[in-house]
């Protein structure tokens, strides 16, 4: 605030206690605060749980939740819930403010930052003495949930990635159903013979092959995994070159140059799935994950299935991603009851019923086989996609991502925006997109 | 701001100034008791807030591990080491020269209408106009404007059929800004009723007098309402500059906090934001807090000295 | 004769014509919302139209079922205690503060009026976290108190601001007689100042209402349980990014919520004019 003109200035004293007050502060932003967001009630043990997603996802992990404080009286359990964005910046705050609820749902890529930051209980002793059973849950999948070879975290649901595309519009062009083994070349080709019929859609414009996914970060993720690389060295250094970056986006580039993949302004009103350029009967294929992928075929009809992602001469970039994690708060005052309400959720039968798919497939195995049985229509398919690709062999998943990744994930849909509306060339902005991933790794 | 402070005290009698004085200073502690609640809340919640931030701006601040103080480089990278930091200034700058010319003078144009319909159905009308600003910027508004401005929505329809194909507005990097521009412009309500406040305590006596001197509509707006209403116009030019400068709802609405495309509505305080809570740099976000602070304060002093020369005071004659 | 009735009436039925013109415009956007929130899901965010093919009442009967298991009366309730403490916080204190700066005479006077309009000026993000931390500190998150009590403490400048020009523009005469008859300055303040103040009181009711109403940054970041959660914060429950979202009744959700501030901003709209009249711009 600047001082006004001619103010009197504030005696000494005021401001020694103000600068006091300041320090006092001050040492607070440090992180030795005192107690958790859940302090406990006098009766027993309340943990506090909170986590992100709909309403359909707070009613089940509400029911299941009642489910775990009947088999443990005592305990009661304080819940919370709100969408994504909102749900992220309150955890960096509450983080930051001195501390997060006992268990909390996060996002693969907050652990780094959460668990380097001294936010995240370390959960091995739990692990080890079974408190937290991670017999059937994949051992390669487990790891997604460590930093620094600890575990900080369990994964909750199992998501991988694939394209929801347009049966009828590939059969009409002569393209076959895509195998596991179709390759990037496969794919443009698909997309060229798609534009190629000629088809106009609901708003009489033409129908392309597929939304531009040259700003997504996944895609790319996953095309340079289908080439060997990685999208992360190690925590402070990125796993790919100015040349790769150029090519992926030279990639996606021509074809929408060509009118192969959708128009950039089309690409870049899109909110959502429903007014991204599929949504509207424009493009045959999105690039997107299994669970929301049932709502493709509810806007579009059933004759939208899911294919795999391409190939690099066979070699899959796909892996078992965790589509959410469960951690424990560093500040909670009760450890042992936050890691049974983890346990509880991810390996009690009867929590993985009322659950069922609401958080993409369960990583217990036993559950997650039980849980298919009651799938229907577009659900199966998933089910059965995931394990096709099991069969077909993916390479382990990475750990989870260093904490610079959310603003190079945003900055990677940025600086892609500047090549699609011709503000940079592929090169140029791959040196773009470098600088700043290396300035946030720094 | 501080003309206004230091005006009115001026305003009292001479006679009853310096003896009130004396008088009270025998007895200040009533005006601390009046205070007490404001001077807790302005020490506790502001100030020390303040303060905290300002110390962040000078320190490497992740928000989990402890600040790190790194001395002027969070100013030093913002002014000479981040394009995107000046593009932000530039898309505010845009965004205050155009908003808020256009919303002052559409809140004007409805308030000089409110006041000429007949006093039956005023509540209505005033109610009807104040309506979307009762509003916010709430997720369904920000969809309802996508809805509205995207390709095929109906303002680009409309253009296109008198001839000016715009195609969508939220996609395309030139124009995403001015459907940001609009959805704030559309929320005049509040300039509205200042001005309707302002425009009744102008007296008939003058618009009288410019009648009998033969004085038509245009005439009368200009010598009477224009002169009478300027320091109106200039209090809510004055807040609504401040406020643009910190434009950050309907952007963060429309572009669903991205501030794309292509960063074309990324104003200064959507940056801000990303960078503190996105980009997890709180340091730097409160450098950039700081300077927005002081950029506001020198654009607000500059706009009470031009004032002088164009607000016109009806009681100044009496100073 | 015949041009100068026409001249009157011209005058009469013009400024309707406009305002009846204008208001088309400005309220289709409204419009829009209230046919949306009729419409069924696939036709929710996708379709070009106005008007929906049918009229999909199902989404209001979601929307009053309420979010996450709480109720819309309870969310309604949340959400008016809010906004009534915030009132009072506000119309209490800062016209406290207000009575100070505009009638009575302390050291640090110009100073502090000044440090009080140039928070008018302040970017609240950046004293989000340190705030969180003082709340956090004093135990207060999860409860309504970080949403009032900063009311209670006179912490929106632009209150004070508004009604400290009210004050200044209201003759001091009477004032004057009531100290002679020896009150002191809180009875001036009590029974003098504060009821001539009434119509700058009723504007600032107004606008905290209608700001607590919407507010939505500061609800998310301090309430926990969604018991607490207010209408904002449910409206948002709608919707999630990372799984499927029930647009048609989150449409529907905002039109019962603004619904009573329509209602509100109608009964009290005729104060505000009144409130901001004298506030006195006159520097």
């Amino acid at each position: 605030m600047p001082e006004p003109p001619g103010g009197l200035r504030p005696p000494p004293s005021r401001r020694a206690v103000l600068a006091a007050l300041g320090t006092a502060i001050a040492s607070t932003l440090t992180g030795c605060s005192t107690e958790g967001a859940g302090a406990s009630s006098s009766r027993g043990v309340t943990l506090t749980f909170s986590w992100w997603g709909n309403d359909d996802r707070a009613a089940r992990t509400q029911e299941a939740v009642r489910l775990f404080e009947r088999e443990h009286p005592g305990i009661t359990v304080r819940t919370s819930n709100g969408e994504f964005g909102a749900y992220v910046q309150k955890l960096a705050t509450q983080a930051a403010g001195g501390g997060i609820p006992d268990v909390a749902q996060v996002d693969y890529r907050q652990i780094t930052q959460y668990a380097d930051g001294g936010a995240l209980l370390r959960l091995d002793s739990f692990v080890g003495d079974g408190t937290i059973r991670t017999s059937e849950i994949d051992r390669g999948f487990l790891r997604t949930g460590t930093f620094q070879d600890r575990q900080y975290a369990v994964p909750q649901g199992r998501g991988i990635t694939g394209y929801a595309y347009d049966s009828a519009l590939y059969q009409k062009a002569g393209v076959s159903a895509p195998q596991p083994s179709w390759t990037w070349e496969d794919f443009e080709q698909a997309n060229k013979a798609i534009a190629a019929l000629g088809l106009k859609g609901p708003d009489g414009r033409p129908v392309t092959g597929a939304n531009d996914g040259g700003g997504n970060e996944d895609i790319f993720e996953t095309w340079l995994r289908s080439r060997g690389g990685q999208l992360y060295a190690d925590q402070s250094r990125l796993g790919f070159t100015e040349d790769d970056l150029t090519e992926f986006w030279t990639y996606f580039d021509r074809m929408r140059r060509e009118g192969a993949v959708a128009s950039a302004a089309d690409t870049a009103q899109a909110g959502s799935t429903e007014t991204s350029p599929m949504g509207r009967g424009l493009t045959a294929a999105d690039f997107t994950w299994d669970a929301p992928f049932p709502g493709y075929t509810t806007l579009l009809g059933d004759q939208i299935h899911f294919m795999p992602v391409p190939t690099t001469g066979g070699r899959a970039g796909s892996y078992f991603k965790p589509s959410m994690l469960l951690a424990i708060g560093a500040h909670t005052a009760h450890p042992k009851e936050a890691a049974q309400l983890i346990d509880f959720l991810i390996n009690d039968p009867r929590a993985g019923d009322i659950q069922g798919f609401t958080r993409s497939t369960p990583p217990n195995r036993l559950i997650a086989a039980n849980v298919a049985k009651t799938l229907e229509g577009p659900e199966v398919e998933i089910y059965q996609y995931a394990q096709k690709m099991e069969q077909y062999g993916l390479d382990a998943p990475p750990t989870a991502p260093p904490s610079g990744d959310v603003a190079i994930q945003t900055a990677f849909t940025r600086v892609y925006q500047r090549v699609m509306f011709e503000l940079a060339t592929p090169r140029q902005a791959a040196r773009e997109l470098i600088d700043e991933a290396n300035r946030e790794l720094r | 701001m501080s003309t206004l402070s230091t005006s009115a005290p001026a305003r009292a009698p001479r006679g009853t100034v310096t003896e009130g004085r004396r008088r009270v200073r025998e007895k200040q502690w009533p005006a601390y008791v009046f205070l007490s609640p404001w001077m807790l809340g302005a020490g506790v919640l502001t100030l020390l807030p303040m303060a905290v931030s300002l110390y962040l701006s000078f320190t490497d601040y992740n928000l989990f591990d402890p600040p790190q103080w790194v001395g002027l480089r969070n100013y030093a990278e913002m002014l000479a080491g981040d394009p995107r930091y000046w593009r932000s200034v530039g898309t505010t700058m845009l965004y205050v020269v155009v908003a808020v010319p256009l919303k002052l003078a559409l809140a004007l144009g409805a308030a000089m209408l409110l006041k000429n319909l007949s006093s039956r159905g005023r509540g209505f009308y005033r109610s009807a106009f104040y309506a979307p600003s009762l509003l916010g910027a709430s997720m369904s508004i920000a969809l309802v404007w996508r809805a509205l401005f995207n390709d095929g929505g109906s303002v680009p329809d409309v253009l296109g059929s008198i001839g000016i194909d715009t195609g969508g507005w939220v996609g395309n990097p030139n124009l995403a800004v001015f459907a940001v521009v609009l959805l704030a412009v559309w929320q005049f309500g509040a300039p509205m009723v200042i001005f309707l406040a302002g425009l009744q305590q102008i007296s008939p006596d003058l618009y009288e007098a410019a009648s009998l001197d033969g004085a038509g509509a245009w005439r009368k707006f200009v010598s009477v309402t224009v002169p009478m209403l300027s320091p109106v116009v200039f209090f809510n030019l004055v807040l609504e500059i401040i406020q643009s400068f910190q434009v950050f709802t309907p952007a963060f609405a429309i572009s669903g906090g991205k501030g794309g495309p292509a960063d074309s509505t990324m104003f200064y305080t959507l940056y801000l934001y990303e960078r503190g809570f996105t980009a997890s740099h709180m340091g730097y976000a409160a450098a950039m807090a700081w300077l927005l602070l002081i950029a506001i304060g020198v654009v607000t002093v500059i706009l009470f000295r031009t004032s002088r020369s164009w607000v016109f005071y009806a009681d100044e004659e009496g100073r | 004769m015949n041009a100068a009735t026409f001249g009157v009436a011209r005058r009469k039925w013009l400024p309707h014509a406009i305002a009846v013109v204008s208001l088309l415009i400005l309220l289709y956007p409204l419009v829009w919302l209230l046919a949306t929130s009729l419409k069924p899901a696939d036709e929710v965010v996708t379709s070009l139209d106005l008007w929906p093919s049918h009229l999909e009442w199902s989404n209001y009967t979601t929307a009053l079922e309420g979010v996450s298991g709480v109720s819309i009366t309870r969310l309604f309730g949340n959400t008016l205690l809010i906004a009534g403490g915030a009132v009072i916080g506000n119309v209490l204190s800062c016209s406290l503060a207000a009575y100070a700066f505009a009638r009575l005479r302390f050291r640090m006077r110009k100073v502090m009026f000044a440090f009080m309009v140039a928070t008018l000026m302040l970017p609240h993000h950046v004293v989000l976290i340190p705030q969180y931390i003082i709340f956090n500190r004093l135990g207060l998150v999860d409860t309504y108190w970080p949403l009032i009590l900063p009311k209670f403490l006179a912490t929106e400048a632009f209150f004070v601001f508004l009604i400290v020009q009210f004050m200044r523009g209201l003759p001091r005469e009477l004032e004057e007689s009531a100290r002679i008859d020896g009150c002191g300055p809180f009875r001036t303040y009590w029974s003098i100042t504060l009821p001539l103040s009434r119509p700058a009181l009723i504007t600032t009711a107004i606008f905290t209402f209608l700001w607590a109403w919407n507010d939505f940054l500061t609800q998310m970041i301090y309430l926990f349980a969604p018991e607490k959660f207010t209408v904002t914060l449910a409206l948002r429950s709608f919707v999630d990014q990372s799984s499927t979202s029930a647009y048609g009744p989150m449409f529907a959700m905002s039109v019962i919520s603004v619904l009573p501030i329509v209602l509100f901003f109608f009964v009290f709209q005729r104060y505000l004019v009144q409130g901001m009249a004298t506030s006195g711009l006159k520097g």
